[in-house]
């Protein structure tokens, strides 16, 4: 009485969603601190 | 509204916590004014940013670990049920994403009442964060019931209670999602979605305790406040580890997120403020471009 | 009043509101929310023959017989609250569940002589969740059936681990 497919299925699906969560917020962190640092950068050098 | 404004300008600018209300007349005045101040402390982004990448370590990697325990025990070393089988183990991942959908929503609704009381700039930007995120563990949820509930019950679906107002919860979730990005101006969209948020969360009671109040082919809860668990501790760690794991991993998304999120409306802003300072024309900055 | 604790109470009112609008809406439509019928209240108010209802209780032990009619399995099993009793006849294949002191949900119409006429029948396990080697080392020592009712405390059991069940068999008598 074992529902192996059901088992690896719900298994599966729970890490895939988690991976994909993880991996977007990951990558558009970064994205978002190498933009943030290229702008700020020479904005901070000037004398105003 | 010259409070709002004052307060996005704040925000934007990144000077500090906005200035007290002057004198406290009664009780509630003070009470919303204090929390506000204590809750306005962490809308300065900079201090924000500065905490939440201290704080983002300390979310993932424990996350990782306990998830990773939790789902290796309950595989493979966890005993199979008496009268499930080793279809129990599904429960491992379900009961910790229909946890979470729960308590994602409620600090949805957290959020969206910050957002509606205090306008709490940060609040909305975790409102926008958080949707996406819970509406996904929800999704979850429901599919890995449906993958439990075809072997054990003998169906995919049944229209009972608890499934019904779960799969409401995720309709809110998706309602919430679309509204609060639905407006050319963002204000406009956080306050129509903090509605909905505060509005939906008469949903949560109703999950809860679905399986008590009426018939249904969902079985009660194992684990309650105020009774032992009905389940053998050799089942109850592992569901532990997996609950805390996935607990915690949920608010690690959210935070980084959060993070990405704050970062780039402030690239917007000093791009916006390049621009302003560049035109001849030097027009007021536009609140567009406030995020 | 500041325009914050304004806000804070407006807040609060409406979520009041729609709280208890929405507590009554539940209250009124109670009965169609219930996903099945108890066999005494199937007793106590008949539905009429043609329509579909769902019968939920548990599996009377000793009641179930199952046979083929035209290769076909049938199932005729008593489904009880504790109250009252229905017979249930379904045609098909009973889920993995199914067993004597099980409770199942089994959809169908109510005949004219009070018999059940089941369509589907589906299992409902209860929230209590016990190693295998638990379940049998319970069963053997006599603390428990699991065709008459309800697993014992947890607590009681709890203590008892897969590796050291079976070298106490003797021990464990109520």
């Amino acid at each position: 009485m074992t529902h192996l497919p059901y088992i690896v299925a719900a298994y599966g699906l729970t890490l895939g969603v988690a991976a994909i969560l993880s991996v977007n917020a990951t990558l558009r962190l970064r994205q978002a601190r190498r933009r943030l640092a290229a702008i700020e950068q020479p904005r901070t050098r000037q004398p105003s | 509204m010259g409070e709002d404004r004052n307060f996005l300008t704040v925000f934007i600018a990144g000077t500090g916590a906005p200035g007290t209300d002057g004198s406290t007349l009664n009780a509630t005045q003070s009470l919303t004014a204090r929390t506000g101040n204590l809750f306005h402390r962490y809308a300065n982004p900079g201090r924000f940013l500065r905490m939440g990448a201290k704080l983002q370590p300390w979310l993932t990697w424990p996350a990782l670990v306990l998830s990773l325990a939790g789902i290796v025990w309950g595989l493979f070393f966890s005993p199979a049920d008496w009268q499930q089988g080793d279809s129990v183990r599904i429960m491992y991942v379900h009961v910790p994403t229909a946890w979470l959908a729960s308590s994602g929503y409620m600090g949805l609704a957290v959020c969206s009442l910050l957002s509606l009381v205090w306008r709490h700039p940060l609040a909305d930007l975790a409102a926008v964060e958080i949707g996406p995120v819970g509406a996904s563990i929800t999704a979850v949820c429901l599919a890995t019931g449906s993958l439990w509930g075809k072997p054990m019950w003998g169906t995919w679906w049944v229209w009972d209670a608890r499934l019904t107002s779960v799969l409401v919860l995720f309709f809110l979730y998706l309602g919430h999602i679309a509204l609060i990005r639905a407006f050319d101006e963002p204000q406009r969209g956080y306050r129509a979605a903090a509605i909905l948020g505060l509005a939906g969360a008469v949903d949560l009671p109703i999950i809860k305790f679905s399986v008590q109040w009426w018939n249904t082919l969902h079985q009660p809860d194992s684990i309650t406040v105020t009774g032992a668990p009905t389940m053998s501790t050799s089942m109850l760690w592992p569901l532990g580890l997996t609950t805390l794991g996935f607990t915690l991993g949920f608010a690690a998304i959210v935070l980084a997120r959060l993070r990405a999120s704050v970062m780039e409306s402030r690239v917007r802003t000093i791009l916006a403020a390049n621009r302003g300072r560049q035109s001849a024309a030097a027009a007021p900055q536009p609140d567009r471009a406030t995020p | 009043m500041t325009r914050k604790s304004r806000r804070l109470w407006l807040v609060v009112a409406c979520m009041i509101g729609l709280g208890s609008a929405a507590a009554l809406t539940l209250n009124a439509f109670s009965s169609n929310i219930v996903f099945f019928m108890a066999p005494s209240q199937v007793h106590s108010k008949p539905p009429p023959a043609d329509r579909t209802i769902r019968l939920g209780g548990m599996v009377v032990a000793g009641s179930v017989h199952q046979e083929k009619v035209k290769d076909a399995p049938v199932a005729i099993f008593d489904v009880t609250d504790g109250q009252a009793a229905v017979t249930v006849r379904y045609e098909g294949i009973l889920p993995d569940l199914f067993r004597e002191g099980q409770s199942v949900v089994a959809v169908g119409t109510v005949n004219p002589d009070g018999t059940f006429r089941a369509s589907e029948v589906l299992a409902k396990h209860d929230e209590t969740y016990m190693p295998k080697e638990v379940a049998e080392e319970l069963r053997r020592s006599g603390k428990w059936d699991p065709r008459f009712g309800k697993a014992p405390d947890a607590a009681s059991w709890n203590t008892m681990t897969a590796a050291d069940a079976p070298k106490k068999p003797a021990t464990q008598t109520p």
